[in-house]
């Protein structure tokens, strides 16, 4: 198809491999801190304006005034954030939430959980808006869809609330793409506020939403988790990572369009118009209940405890787990209240 | 060369135009296929960041590839030539073979961290593979009345090794090439899922959660093009310097 | 130069007591048994003899590729020599032409120089001159692919003649042409040989060519492998096609049948009695 008869052709693709190594080569050098500490933070998935807060903080320079060189690293499909700050790969990270945290301590991971970033369930329930099921109990007989992450839980909780069996609906894994629900291949999905959600409505479909929250479960998710070895090492850099993470935060919060510019120029594949709507809906879970009344990232120690019941009695956990070392909220308390207070 | 390009082309538009008339004549919604147009539109808007992905990608891919056919053939060589190295060593590569990239990619990240070198890895670790095995069986084929007669002609290991062996194996050493460098590309694209913000397979992961389709598809085109790019280069580069047979 | 060396200077080859024999998983199996061989300088030895007589054998040693049993004595050039030290002292030429089919025909040809660390160009100047003798020059740049069977035949050969040393060994190398080029190829190498001076010992199966190219003809036996007759050729050099149906050409090839067959009977009969 191409033709590389000519005399030049391989030494020139021989000299372009060769200057494409070198430019990634320097590129990779590491940069230079003076007698900063380095930390890198990973985040449960891909950058997005979900972790809008980090890239602000990163950007505006609050991590350098703790005196942390922090890095970055986005998530993916195939990485597990709670396993990297164990292995000690990554020092902090932007967990998976309440399930994972507990489930974590539940495997000996010495994971600490230092704030929750949503204070509600980000993920819902939905019905086509012209469907028969107008109320939770219509959800008996239906097939019902949910990202397997541990999120089935919440969803087998909230029905059990509302006296239904397991047996009394069908409950399966649910596809990344929500066309199978469009099609009505299954009558109930799962949605995440800030971007499913936002997806179907992009796609002019209506729903009727049902809220976990509104049926007594609620199980905080996005949590900021560090390690035991960390905490009793360098509990100064834990500290500064919680200031600079929490006032990125609310800068972001309160400057939506600034910190989009700042994400947008971390990931430049991102679409504009579907972020500005996820950090609008973030936001909103983050100042929902103790987001508002204590502060951002705050842990709502009362939440937390029904939430690791119902995973204890989902039998999810092998036995209670200790809060005592499971959680440490001593860093939060100690963040400035000018920080995290909106 | 030139009437074959030119079939192809034709092949090439004759389909873009079947998925176009296709898609419109039996209403497919835009949310299962998207038109070629919708995806050549999206292409043609977004060049600046596509292309920012292929250059990634790209490197990522070619320094894998480069990395990962060195070992490939170093290893091969030493396989070929000493049947102890072969014995002790050879299990390894088939068991790293294997593991799953998918979990073999998650050590990766752990070891090298975020940046190109954890992708160039498992680009590197896609492509020796195939180029480890050609080359040793390559080598170990060569034929032994020829061995024996440069042999006679007083050549050393070591000359018998670059006169003989390498050119003896060239052949099948190229047929790997070709696979790996397909490999590397896939190597590269997968690396990109364990955590980035810029490359094609990261693009591809944002497309498919934010169900763009229309994007989906140009990156799968993308993608797609730079994959037979790539092969095409190395089958010029065999047909033009490496036509022998290993038979004769 | 024609016939044998001096009898005062050394011969050139002495073998002496040479066997030997491969263990195989169902015995042993004798491919030479004490051969002795003197071949002087400047001499056309022909070997001639049935199948599976061990003449290849016999050829692998004096290249160095193999060793003999025991007890065999090699003297090359008047000193005693183990067979790997022959590696590199012998041009040796196998049956078939082994050409390597990435070089061209003028890097194939200097292949055996590069080997011994002469600089390409260096090499090339010395092959220059070779390819109108040996009927290659237009073709130096052509792939081996691209040649017919006998040009093959004779880029093999020019690489055996490039590679000077004092012993060349022939193993058939026409046994693959066809009869009209075969006869042309034989009066040439007769023409090179004469010109270059070199000792030659040449395997063939066709008892023509063993009495037309040779000064000597060794008769072997198969199974095992003996010198069973070594015949003296007194024909006149340089030797003309028409030589073939002389009565005395005739006569040598008499004898030299004779002997073939006789083992070729005394094996048949090993066979039919086995």
């Amino acid at each position: 198809m191409i033709d590389l008869r000519e005399k030049q052709g391989p030494k020139r693709i021989a000299a372009l491999a060769v200057c494409i190594s070198i430019l990634a080569a320097l590129g990779a050098a590491p940069n230079q801190a003076s007698a900063q500490e380095t930390v890198s933070v990973r985040l449960k998935w891909l950058a997005q304006a979900q972790f809008a807060g980090l890239y602000v903080a990163k950007a505006k320079g609050y991590y350098t005034a703790e005196g942390l060189n922090l890095t970055i690293n986005p998530g993916g499909p195939n990485l597990n954030a709670e396993s990297l700050v164990a292995s000690g790969a990554d020092t902090f990270a932007v967990g998976g939430g309440t399930e994972a945290s507990l489930a974590s301590r539940d495997k000996k991971l010495p994971i600490v959980t230092l704030g929750m970033l949503h204070q509600r369930t980000p993920v819902v329930m939905v019905v086509l808006e012209d469907s028969p099921i107008q109320k939770i109990q219509d959800f008996k007989g239906k097939k019902i869809t949910s990202f397997f992450t541990g999120l089935q839980h919440t969803v087998t909780a909230m029905l059990t609330n509302q006296g239904m069996s397991p047996s009394d609906y069908s409950l399966t894994a649910q596809a990344v793409s929500m066309t199978p629900f469009i099609n009505r291949e299954t009558d109930v999905a799962m949605v995440t506020l800030y971007n499913e959600l936002n997806v179907l409505k992009a796609r002019g479909v209506k729903v009727r939403i049902f809220a976990p929250d509104d049926y007594g479960v609620s199980v905080p998710r996005d949590s900021l988790i560090t390690s035991e070895k960390m905490i009793a090492e360098k509990p100064k850099a834990v500290q500064g990572f919680m200031n600079a993470t929490l006032r990125g935060w609310k800068y972001a919060i309160k400057n939506q369009s600034e910190a989009l510019d700042i994400v947008m120029a971390a990931a430049p594949g991102l679409e504009r118009g579907h972020q500005t709507l996820m950090l609008q809906e973030v936001g909103k879970l983050m100042l929902a209940d103790t987001g508002t009344t204590e502060g951002l990232g705050a842990l709502n120690m009362p939440r937390l405890k029904a939430a690791h019941d119902m995973l204890l009695n989902a039998k999810v956990l092998s036995g209670p787990v200790d809060f005592n070392t499971a959680f440490d909220l001593k860093f939060w308390n100690a963040v400035p209240a000018a920080d995290k207070k909106m | 060369m030139r009437t074959g390009l030119g079939s192809q082309l034709a092949a090439l538009i004759g389909l873009l135009v079947l998925w176009e008339v296709g898609v419109r004549v039996f209403g497919v919604a835009p949310h299962n296929m998207p038109t070629a147009s919708a995806v050549f539109r999206d292409m043609a808007g977004n060049m600046d960041l596509i292309g920012r992905g292929v250059v990634r990608t790209l490197s990522e891919t070619i320094i894998g590839f480069v990395i990962g056919a060195t070992i490939g053939f170093v290893f091969g060589s030493a396989f070929a030539v000493s049947r102890t190295l072969e014995r002790l060593l050879f299990p390894l590569f088939i068991v790293s073979q294997a593991i799953p990239v998918i979990a073999f990619g998650a050590l990766v990240v752990m070891w090298l961290g975020n940046d190109i070198w954890s992708k160039v890895a498992i680009a590197a670790y896609l492509t020796a593979f195939p180029v480890t095995v050609n080359t040793c069986r390559g080598m170990q084929a060569v034929d032994p009345q020829r061995v024996a007669l440069l042999r006679s002609f007083g050549a050393g290991p070591w000359a018998l090794f670059w006169r003989l062996r390498v050119p003896y194996a060239l052949p099948s050493i190229a047929a790997a090439l070709k696979l790996g460098i397909s490999l590397g590309l896939i190597g590269a694209i997968v690396g990109e899922w364990f955590g980035d913000t810029v490359g094609l397979g990261i693009m591809l992961l944002q497309a498919m959660y934010n169900e763009n389709l229309p994007r989906m598809w140009a990156l799968i085109l993308v993608c797609g093009a730079i994959g037979i790019l790539l092969y095409a280069a190395f089958e010029a580069i065999e047909r033009r310097w490496i036509w022998w047979k290993q038979e004769i | 130069m024609d016939g044998p060396a001096d009898s005062a200077a050394p011969p050139m080859l002495q073998l002496t007591n040479l066997s030997k024999t491969f263990d195989s998983g169902h015995g042993r199996l004798v491919a030479l048994e004490r051969i002795g061989i003197e071949i002087g300088c400047g001499e056309f030895v022909t070997v001639v003899g049935p199948s599976g007589c061990g003449k290849s054998t016999l050829f692998n040693i004096l290249a160095g590729l193999a060793e003999p049993d025991t007890g065999a004595k090699i003297l090359y050039n008047g000193e005693p020599r183990m067979a790997p030290e022959l590696l590199g002292k012998v041009a040796f030429m196998p049956q078939r032409d082994l050409l390597l089919p990435w070089r061209r025909v003028v890097d194939n040809a200097i292949l055996p120089l590069q080997v011994e660390g002469i600089p390409r160009a260096e090499a090339l100047k010395r092959a220059q001159p070779l390819f109108v003798e040996f009927g290659l020059s237009g073709f130096e740049r052509h792939y081996p692919q691209q040649l017919s069977g006998g040009m093959r035949q004779r880029v093999a050969l020019m690489r055996t003649f490039l590679f000077e040393r004092d012993l060349t060994l022939l193993d058939e190398p026409f046994g693959a042409l066809d009869a009209l080029t075969r006869s042309l190829m034989q009066r040439w190498l007769l023409d090179i040989w004469q010109r270059h001076q070199r000792t030659i010992l040449f395997i063939t199966h066709d008892v023509d060519e063993a009495i037309f190219l040779g000064d000597r003809v060794l008769v072997m036996t198969a199974r095992p492998g003996r010198i069973k007759l070594v015949l003296d050729v007194p024909l006149a050099r340089p030797r003309p096609p028409e030589m073939l149906t002389s009565p005395e050409f005739i006569a040598l090839k008499r004898q030299v049948l004779a002997a073939i067959e006789e083992e070729s009977i005394k094996s048949f009969q090993q066979v039919a009695e086995g």
